[in-house]
C-alpha cells in the first residue's frame, strides 16, 4: 500500500488535477443553475399561472390565453401603464431639473454655509416616507393636490432629491475649476456653464438616476397608494396591490398584470444595468 | 502697482460674490423641495405626537401621549416583529457573498448568469410578494416541493398561521434583497487586486485563508454598506410585501413599525399616534442612517 503508483507517474498526477478541477468547475456551474432556477421562479409564476383560465388554475390542469384576453376587462391595465409613465416621467424630470442645479453648486458654487446645508440635504437621504407619513399625507390633501398626479410627483421628487444631489455634486467635484471659469469668462453665464458645460459631461450620471428613480418609482406602493385619490389615475402597483389585497380577483389575471408590470422596470434594468451598479455603489467604489 | 493689485481684486470679489449667488439659486429649488417635504413634515410629527389628532383637528394633549403609546402592546408586537426580521439579516448578506463569490469564478457564462441574478431588483415588491403568496400558499409551490421530496403528509401554510407568517415574510424579504446585495458584493471583488490571491495561493494559503485574510477585509466597506442598506431596507421598505401578503396579520404577527404607522393613521384614523409612531421610526433609521453617512463620509 505504501508504494502509490500515482507518485511514480506524475503525468497521471497532472492528469487527475485537471480532472478534479473540471469536475469542480462542473459543479460549479450546475450550482449557478440551480441559483438561476431559483431567480428565475417569479417569472415562471407569472408567466405559468397567467397562461390559465380560472377554472384551469382551480384545477390544476390545462393551459389557455384566456386571463390575458380577457385581461384588459379584467384590469384597467393600460390606463395604469399610461399614470405609471406619466408619473415616473414628470417625477425624474423634476428631480434632474432640481438635482443638477443643486449638484452643480455644492460642488463648484460653494456659498455661505453650503457645506452644512448639503449635509442636511444628504441627511434627508435616510428618512423613510412613514416616518413623516402623517403630516406629508395631511399637507398634500389641504393644498388639494391629490387629486391628480402632483401630489405623488411632489412627493417623489423631494424623496429623491436627496440622493440626485449626492451624486451629481460627488460627480461634479471631478470636474476641473478651469473649465467653469473659461466658461464664465467666455460669457457664457453660470445658467450657460451648467447646461452648455457641465450637463454634457454629466450624461452618466443623469442616466444612473434616472435609471434608479425610474425603478424605485415604477415598482413603488405607498406614495401612489396615499397620494393618489382617484381610481382612474392609479399607477399600474397601486392597481395590483389594491387587486391581490380585495383577494376577489383571479390569480392568472393578477400574474398577467404582474407581468405586464414588470417588462418595463426589467427592461430598463437590463439595458442600463452598468448605470444602476455605479449607482449603489457611488461614495465607496473609488 | 499697489494700484493694479487692488484694481485686479475688486472684479475678482464681486467675481466671487457673484458665484456664490449664483450658487445659492442653483442650490435653492432642491433646498426648498427637500425643506418643504420632508424637513418641515419632521417637525409638525414632533408637533403632532403631542396631540390628539384625526386629520382635521388636532387638540394639544402633551407628553402623556407618548406614555400612552409605550404602553400599547401593538407597539411593542411591532417592534419585536422588527427585531424577529432582524434575524434575516445575515442571510440577506451571506447568501449575496456566496453567490457573487461564484459568479467572480467566472465560469462558462456568468455573464448571463449574473444577468439572470439581477433581474428580479427591477420587480416590484409588490409583484414580488404576489408571487411569494404562491410560492407558499396551501396549494404553492413549497408544499409541491415537500411533497415531490416524499413527505406528502405535510403540508404548510405559513402565511395563515401566526407562529410563521413572519417567517415567510422573513424569508421573502432575503430573496428580494439578494439581487442588490450581489450587485454589491460582486463590484467589489471586481475591485480587487488578484495578484494579491494569487501571491498568497503561491506561499501555500489555502482557499478558506485566502478568503478569510485578503478577500473578506478587502470587502468589508462594500459588506458594511450593504448591511446598512438591508437593515434599511428592513425597516422602510417591506410595506409592499406586507400589503400584498399578509396585511399585516394574522393579528399582527406580521405587521411592522412601518405597517403600524399605515394601519393606526389609516384604518383606525389616529392620526397623532401614527405621527408619534413614525418618530419612532424615523429614530431607528436614524441610528442606522450615522452609521451610513460615516460610511460614506470616510471617502471624503
Amino acid at each position: 500500500m505504501s508504494v502509490d503508483t500515482r507518485r511514480a507517474a506524475p503525468e497521471v498526477a497532472t492528469d487527475d488535477r485537471a480532472r478534479v478541477r473540471r469536475v469542480g468547475r462542473g459543479a460549479l456551474f450546475l450550482v449557478m443553475v440551480g441559483v438561476a432556477v431559483v431567480m428565475l421562479y417569479p417569472f415562471w409564476v407569472m408567466v405559468v399561472d397567467s397562461l390559465k383560465s380560472e377554472n384551469q388554475f382551480l384545477s390544476g390542469h390545462g393551459f389557455s390565453w384566456a386571463s390575458w384576453r380577457t385581461l384588459t376587462s379584467t384590469i384597467p391595465i393600460a390606463q395604469e401603464v399610461v399614470s405609471s409613465t406619466i408619473i415616473c416621467a414628470v417625477s425624474i424630470l423634476l428631480i434632474l431639473l432640481v438635482g443638477l442645479p443643486a449638484g452643480f453648486a455644492f460642488a463648484k458654487l460653494k456659498f455661505r454655509a453650503s457645506g452644512v446645508i448639503f449635509l442636511a440635504i444628504v441627511s434627508a437621504m435616510m428618512v423613510p416616507l412613514q416616518a413623516i407619513l402623517m403630516p406629508e399625507f395631511v399637507n398634500i390633501t389641504r393644498l388639494g393636490l391629490t387629486g391628480g398626479y402632483t401630489g405623488a410627483v411632489l412627493v417623489y421628487a423631494a424623496l429623491g432629491t436627496p440622493f440626485s444631489v449626492f451624486l451629481f455634486a460627488t460627480y461634479f467635484r471631478g470636474v476641473p475649476d478651469e473649465l467653469i471659469e473659461a466658461g464664465i469668462v467666455d460669457g457664457l453665464g453660470y445658467v450657460g456653464a451648467l447646461w452648455r458645460l457641465v450637463v454634457p459631461i454629466a450624461i452618466p450620471a443623469i442616466a444612473t438616476v434616472t435609471v434608479l428613480q425610474f425603478i424605485q418609482i415604477w415598482d413603488d406602493l405607498l406614495v401612489g397608494l396615499l397620494f393618489i385619490q382617484n381610481t382612474s389615475e392609479r399607477p399600474i402597483t397601486v392597481g395590483l396591490a389594491v387587486l391581490a389585497a380585495g383577494r376577489t380577483t383571479s390569480i392568472p389575471a393578477l400574474m398577467a398584470g404582474s407581468l405586464v408590470s414588470a417588462l418595463p422596470a426589467m427592461m430598463v434594468y437590463l439595458i442600463f444595468q452598468r448605470y444602476l451598479v455605479k449607482g449603489l455603489t457611488m461614495g465607496i467604489d473609488r | 502697482m499697489t494700484g493694479s493689485t487692488l484694481g485686479a481684486r475688486a472684479p475678482r470679489l464681486t467675481l466671487r460674490r457673484r458665484r456664490q449667488l449664483a450658487g445659492a439659486l442653483f442650490a435653492l429649488p432642491a433646498v426648498g423641495l427637500v425643506a418643504g417635504l420632508i424637513a418641515v413634515p419632521i417637525g409638525q410629527a414632533i408637533y403632532y405626537s403631542f396631540t390628539q389628532w384625526d386629520g382635521l383637528t388636532s387638540t394639544w394633549i402633551g407628553p402623556s401621549t407618548w406614555t400612552q403609546a409605550f404602553h400599547n402592546p401593538n407597539l411593542w408586537t411591532a417592534l419585536e416583529n422588527n427585531a424577529w426580521l432582524l434575524l434575516a439579516v445575515p442571510f440577506a448578506l451571506g447568501l449575496p457573498l456566496l453567490i457573487a463569490m461564484l459568479l467572480h469564478q467566472r465560469v462558462i457564462g456568468w455573464k448571463i448568469f449574473r444577468s439572470i441574478y439581477f433581474l428580479p431588483t427591477a420587480i416590484s415588491w409588490v409583484v414580488l410578494g404576489l408571487v411569494a403568496e404562491r410560492f407558499f400558499a396551501y396549494q404553492g409551490t413549497l408544499n409541491s416541493l415537500i411533497h415531490f421530496f416524499g413527505l406528502a403528509h405535510v403540508s404548510t401554510n405559513m402565511l395563515g398561521y401566526e407562529s410563521t407568517a413572519l417567517s415567510a415574510l422573513g424569508i421573502t424579504f432575503v430573496f428580494t434583497m439578494i439581487g442588490t446585495n450581489t450587485m454589491l458584493f460582486l463590484t467589489g471583488l471586481a475591485t480587487l487586486d488578484t495578484s494579491l490571491e494569487e501571491a498568497a495561493r503561491i506561499d501555500g494559503a489555502g482557499r478558506w485563508r485566502i478568503f478569510r485574510h485578503i478577500t473578506l477585509p478587502h470587502l468589508s466597506r462594500f459588506i458594511q454598506l450593504a448591511f446598512v442598506m438591508t437593515v434599511i431596507a428592513l425597516f422602510s421598505a417591506l410595506f409592499s410585501l406586507i400589503f400584498v401578503m399578509t396585511g399585516g396579520g394574522p393579528g399582527y404577527a406580521t405587521t411592522t413599525m412601518e405597517f403600524l404607522i399605515y394601519q393606526t393613521g389609516f384604518a383606525q384614523g389616529d392620526f397623532g399616534t401614527a405621527a408619534l409612531y413614525g418618530l419612532i421610526l424615523f429614530v431607528l433609521t436614524a441610528i442606522v442612517g450615522i452609521v451610513q453617512l460615516r460610511l460614506i463620509g470616510s471617502d471624503e
